[in-house]
């Protein structure tokens, strides 16, 4: 039997690769089972992950596994028989995670071994580029494509086969096909997953996409925050060229493309496409005005089209099985599946890809197993900083680019975080201009200046210090830098508090004019008080108060002298006889 | 190279195919302001101030770099474009850590570009210095000897030790210029349009200098033998030698202004037959009553109010004191009143003031001078009864007081302490608690104090033709330079009225730095150089005439005390087109007012001095030194908020390299690059 541990950044930061070295090892004593990797399968609530497979069926599926679990996870693998790991099978309700998704952007993560051009190859890999190069025009691979419906899974959701028709039509020698890998949004991490879990499925979708606009070069831009998704990409392209699906004369085609990877500086806005052409031709990030179009100028001021990864990681499969195929699934506007990375106040989180025209509710509560500790949804933030808050009344919508945008936010490139009672939603809003305002390249006004004086009210009214008519220069700042701000990254910053105050503007009235937080998150406006009819006197918070703050007698109850408090909460978590409450 | 034709605010415009908005509008006289963008370098869309609306296209569009399609009808003042303008200026200026103009220049009520004369009296340029000041009002040696500077008290020098001393320095580059070659303005072409000036004062005067340079025929009447107002029968000639105001108002009567004294309205002439005279006129009639006492017994003879006895003794008819001579009142005219009765020979002169010496509104140092010519002070008193003899005043009966709580303006109220009293023995009491309007004869609208009323910003009462200026539209008798400050905006007013559309005077918009703390802290290791006291004769000396007490000063010495200036002024303003901008609607930074961007001031440079506290990240420079002198020393350092442009100057290898060119100072478009070499 084949024992298989996942090994995506999420499994090796959860033990995968000391379970490994423990299975290794074992092996090395002489064992009788073979020992693999594969990529991330998007259960991160599960990991470590460790699949044992008999011959190509999933024998079973091991979670939360540990290096201790080693010995018997061998012993299982040696024998055929697992009544020793019963322990560590993955639960039913734990498996309809995966059960109830469609893979497509997906299909092979998880699954097979990403640093294996042969395991890609063993499951239809390059056949699609094969049957492309041998067999279609480029406009007809443009057709195709045009028939899926597929549009940038980046965000914007332009279609696909207009940018790629753009670029072939643009006239040039030399034109470029460009991966944007700089997945920057905080809590989404579909685009790392597919890079080290099937890096390959990314080339193939880049060649293919390089054959139709006629590109000479591809280039991965990759964060350099991504360092393992960076030696898998770097391995598939050798093993790639190796193979000659990369280089000159691919398949004996004819056609004849490099293949290179750059990382990226850290910026955030380097996720923007034109920023992304700047850093690559290594100038400071910072966006260039549109027009021109890359399509018309980009990298180099050459014809260049921009996509991200998972829309290549689309491509082949729609090669394979036909635009109709991919056109099936979804609504009338927004084709396919998407891939979401479900994070937050969800019981189980990880990456979830669906047909399009799902229900929210259905990510969250069928798939996503509702709210941890049972608490009560409040709003799920969709696209990152770009993107907005869509409120629990609102969950029915589908996932689709039009209705979703409908709500204020947007599709966004799959950040999708639930929030519970417990969040703030004048603190998530402040959460995200904290980033945007640092991350702005600081070139255009609005976006340098705009965001940090939003940030800056918005701090004041988190710290109590809001003032009548915040809300309304909010609004009003916030509708000129939608106007006036030069790219994206500044023109979408405002989404995050236009939907907040749009859905939860009581909340900010609740900070500005009671000075009351309502989810009790912002700790300015918290008081804690000891019930006197609950505390026993036990000494116990007094003793640790960091600072002091609390006073009483041996057996009587306790007084916190608010000049003092901090607010640190360690006297919640510390009274056994919930006497102390925050409000 | 096609044409095409587009639509701009309802405006025409022809251009060439490929022309972009701002080129378009550029070429067919369309302003549309921009800070980022110049033809030498490529465009850069950074400041979003030039930001357009199409008719029919969805988003706003960047002037700098929006290629015109033809057929497009534009809008440049549009609400949207507006709004989004308005909040790009806002957070601009919000984070543009300067002052457009000194403290001083701000306080002067005329507005006075106190830095810029400053700084070239410094260089012993005393003629441009008096054309500096001119640029506001004609008496710049009178006013220099008089006025109690408020300049000087927001002087920031006093952070280093002490305020420059800005009134002596326009004192004596006043006078200086009028020893020879005196600075005149051209005179604008005649307009044909007359205007009458009624009082000869200091707003007067100055109201018919701007609007004779201005071209229109101006005819100031005056009740007095001369004009002057209260510079020439209110301060004394010990402050204000009366050859210096002489001087200055013969250059005014030399521009062509007719000057027709001893004309009393309702005596001499009518109201009306002034007013019919010309197409505009301007009521300058100054305060010349004396307010009451308040008390019993006031009536006796012997009880004078401070104007006449002031004016008695300044055409040479004074009034007979005696030995024992009491000043109610703590103001300036209290000081003049005191210290002319010290030289009129009184043995014993006492100030009565119901508060205490920190509460005085007089200057401080007349009160020390006062003081050591031997004028005494009774604070903390007030005058309850006046008790005469013979129907002549023999003695004063003071109330002791003490201070309360302070009141709405922040001056603690004087109250009464029951029972306790001063009798003071007197042969003269002087009343200097205050100055009544009175517009006898003239057939305009008064307030129930008898003040004229004005419009505020257009200085026009409710006659359409008749404005109003100075002490006379006020309720609160000011100093010559706050009236003259009004006879500078209503100049511009009635010039605007005469040339057919009347404009309200509006001051402009400018970049005031905000944290005075930060300013504080930047002058701490300024080296200290002490101010200049001016020397004035013995008291003793002094105190026996009223000759001139001040005693002048070297060039020499003048000249250190002008390189005291921190020239806390843009050396920009007037070119800077940040400001231009910002004034080009009406803006209000106040309301996004946060955190400045981290930045400072290099001096150690090539030749120019970089001020990041100014900079506003526009990167002409950046770009200028890339695309213009091909040298690419210059870039952006850092994300967000906190990007500045870097390498520093100061770096050795930059050093190097830089060809001192000038073009990244020539091109800044606010005062951050300065050349200093």
């Amino acid at each position: 039997m084949r024992v298989i541990v996942g090994e995506g950044s999420c499994g090796i930061a959860a033990g995968a690769g000391k379970v490994y070295s423990a299975l290794e090892e074992i092996l090395n004593g002489g064992a009788s089972f073979e020992l693999g990797i594969t990529g991330c399968i998007g259960m991160c609530f599960l990991e470590p992950i460790v699949d044992i497979y008999d011959g190509e069926d999933l024998a079973a599926r091991l979670v939360h596994v540990s290096a201790e679990d080693a010995e018997r996870i061998a012993e299982a693998a040696q024998s055929g028989s697992f009544a020793g790991i019963r322990d560590l099978v993955i639960a039913e309700d734990d498996a309809s995670f995966l059960s109830q998704q469609t893979r497509i952007a997906l299909r092979n993560c998880g699954i097979i071994d990403p640093t294996d051009i042969e395991s890609y190859k063993a499951r239809g890999g390059y056949q699609a580029l094969e049957k492309v190069l041998k067999t279609m025009t480029p406009e007809e691979v443009i057709e195709v494509i045009k028939v899926s419906g597929l549009a940038g899974r980046g965000g914007a959701g332009f279609p696909t086969w207009f940018k790629w028709n753009a670029a072939r039509d643009s006239k040039g020698e030399e034109k470029f096909l460009i991966c944007n890998a700089d997945e920057g949004d905080p809590g989404a991490f579909m685009d790392r997953a597919v890079i080290e879990s099937d890096p390959h499925n990314l080339i193939e979708g880049m060649l293919i996409g390089a054959y139709a606009i006629g590109a000479s070069e591809a280039i991965v831009y990759v964060r350099a925050e991504y360092p393992l998704a960076i030696i898998r990409l770097e391995n598939a392209i050798k093993q790639a060229t190796e193979a000659g699906i990369i280089g000159d004369n691919i398949m004996g085609s004819g056609f004849s493309c490099k293949f290179r990877y750059m990382a990226g500086a850290g910026a955030f806005v380097c996720g923007e496409e034109t920023a992304l052409i700047e850093s690559l031709e290594g100038k400071r990030g910072m966006p260039r005005l549109k027009p021109p179009f890359p399509a018309a100028a980009g990298y180099q001021m050459k014809p260049s089209n921009i996509n991200n990864v998972e829309t290549f990681a689309n491509v082949a499969w729609i090669i394979n099985n036909g635009g109709e195929a991919f056109a099936a699934m979804g609504t009338e506007g927004s084709k396919g599946t998407k891939v979401f990375a479900l994070t937050g106040k969800v019981r189980s989180g990880g990456l979830v890809e669906i047909p399009m025209g799902a229900t929210l509710r259905h990510v969250i509560f069928d798939i996503g197993g509702g709210i941890r500790n049972d608490k009560k949804i409040k709003a799920v933030q969709m696209g990152g900083p770009s993107g907005g808050c869509i409120p629990e009344s609102l969950l029915n919508t589908v996932i689709d680019y039009k209705a979703l945008s409908a709500t204020g936010a947007i599709m966004g490139s799959g950040g999708m975080v639930v929030m519970d009672e417990t969040t703030c939603m004048v603190g998530m809003a402040r959460f995200f201009l904290d980033f945007t305002s640092k991350e702005s390249c600081g070139k255009c006004v609005h976006c340098r200046i705009g965001t940090r004086r939003m940030l800056e009210i918005l701090t004041r009214i988190v710290e109590g210090n809001g003032q009548e008519g915040d809300i309304e220069l909010l609004e009003e700042l916030c509708n000129a830098i939608k106007d006036g701000a030069l790219c994206g990254l500044g023109q979408t910053a405002p989404n995050p508090v236009l939907t907040t105050i749009k859905y939860f503007r009581d909340e900010y009235e609740a900070h500005i004019i009671r000075k009351q937080c309502p989810a009790k998150e912002c700790v300015n406006l918290l008081r804690y008080h000891i019930n006197p009819e609950k505390c026993k006197g036990c000494t116990m918070c007094a003793k640790k108060c960091p600072v002091q703050a609390i006073s009483g007698e041996v057996k009587n109850p306790h007084e916190i002298n608010q000049n003092l408090c901090i607010k640190c909460g360690q006297c919640i978590t510390l009274c056994k006889f919930d006497a102390i409450t925050a409000e | 190279m096609s044409e095409i034709r587009i639509i701009i605010d309802g405006k025409e415009c022809i251009g060439n195919q490929g022309d972009t908005i701002l080129q378009i509008a550029e070429k067919n006289g369309v302003y549309i302001p921009t800070l980022c963008n110049d033809e030498s370098v490529a465009h850069y869309g950074a400041c979003g101030v030039c930001l357009v609306e199409g008719e029919g296209l969805p988003k706003l569009m960047r002037s700098c770099s929006t290629v015109v399609s033809d057929g497009w009808v534009l809008h440049t003042d549009s609400e949207r474009v507006l709004k989004a303008r308005k909040v790009a200026l806002e957070l601009l200026m919000s984070d543009h850590d300067g002052d457009c103009k000194g403290p001083c220049s701000l306080t002067c009520p005329a507005g006075t570009d106190c830095m810029a004369y400053v700084k070239e009296i410094s260089k012993g340029n005393y003629h441009e210095a008096v054309r500096i000041i001119k640029d506001k009002f004609p008496l710049p040696a009178s006013i220099g000897c008089v006025c109690p500077h408020p300049c000087e008290k927001e002087c920031r020098r006093q952070y280093v030790e002490a305020p420059v001393s800005i009134a002596y320095l326009k004192r004596f580059a006043g006078m200086r210029d009028l020893e020879k070659d005196t600075w005149t303005p051209e005179i604008a072409p005649d307009t044909g349009k007359k205007v009458a000036i009624i009082g000869g004062g200091p707003a007067g005067l100055t109201a018919a200098y701007h609007l004779r340079v201005k071209g229109h025929a101006v005819t100031i009447y005056d009740a007095m033998d001369k004009m002057g107002g209260m510079l020439r029968y209110g301060i004394p000639e010990y402050r204000l030698p009366k050859e210096i105001l002489d001087a200055e108002v013969k250059l005014i009567e030399d521009l062509g202004v007719v000057m027709k004294n001893g004309v009393r309205i309702g005596e001499d002439m009518t109201f009306e037959e002034i007013r019919s005279s010309a197409d505009a006129t301007i009521l300058a009639i100054g305060a010349w009553e004396s307010a009451k006492i308040g008390c019993a017994g006031e009536d006796a003879e012997g009880v004078i109010g401070a104007i006449e006895f002031l004016r008695r003794n300044i055409t040479g008819d004074p009034y007979d004191i005696g030995d024992n001579v009491a000043v109610v009142g703590g103001g300036n005219a209290a000081m003049d009143a005191c210290r002319s009765a010290i030289r009129l020979g009184a043995k014993n002169v006492h100030i009565i003031y119901r508060r205490t010496r920190d509460e005085m509104p007089a200057d401080d140092e007349e009160i020390e001078e006062s003081m050591e010519e031997g004028v005494a002070y009774d604070f903390l008193t007030n005058p309850v009864q006046i008790v005469s003899e013979n129907g002549h005043v023999k003695e004063i009966k003071l109330q002791v007081m003490e201070l309360g709580a302070p009141d709405a303006s922040g001056r603690r109220s004087p109250i009464p302490i029951d029972g306790q009293f001063v009798v003071l023995p007197v042969d003269t009491v002087i009343s200097a608690i205050g100055q009544r309007i009175n517009a006898k004869g003239l057939d305009v609208e008064l307030n129930q104090k008898g003040v004229i009323v004005v419009e505020e910003d257009t200085f026009r009462t409710n006659l359409r033709d008749v404005f109003g200026v100075g002490d006379a539209v006020h309720n609160k008798t000011g100093i010559a330079i706050e009236a003259i400050g009004d006879a500078v905006r209503a100049s511009e007013v009635v010039d605007s009225f005469l040339k057919g559309e009347l404009k309200p005077f509006k001051a402009p918009f400018v970049s005031i730095r905000k944290d005075m703390e930060k300013v504080k802290a930047e002058l701490a290791d300024r080296e200290k150089v002490m101010r200049i006291q001016v020397p004035k004769r013995p008291a003793e000396e002094r105190k026996h005439d009223f000759k001139d007490i001040v005693i002048q000063l070297t060039d020499e010495e003048v000249q250190n005390e002008a390189k005291r200036c921190l020239e806390c002024g843009c050396h920009d303003y007037g070119e800077c087109n940040l400001i231009k901008c910002a004034n080009c609607q009406e803006i209000c930074p106040d309301r996004l007012r946060g955190e400045y961007h981290p930045g400072f001031v290099e001096t150690k440079l090539v030749t120019i001095e970089r001020n990041q506290k100014k900079c506003i990240m526009c990167s002409l420079c950046v770009r200028t030194c890339d695309e213009v002198a091909q040298q690419g020393i210059l870039g952006l350092v850092g994300r967000g908020f906190t990007t500045v442009i870097k390498p520093e100057f100061n770096d050795p290898a930059t050093i190097a390299v830089c060809k001192d060119c000038h073009k990244c100072a020539d091109i800044c478009p606010t005062g951050a690059l300065k050349i200093i070499g």
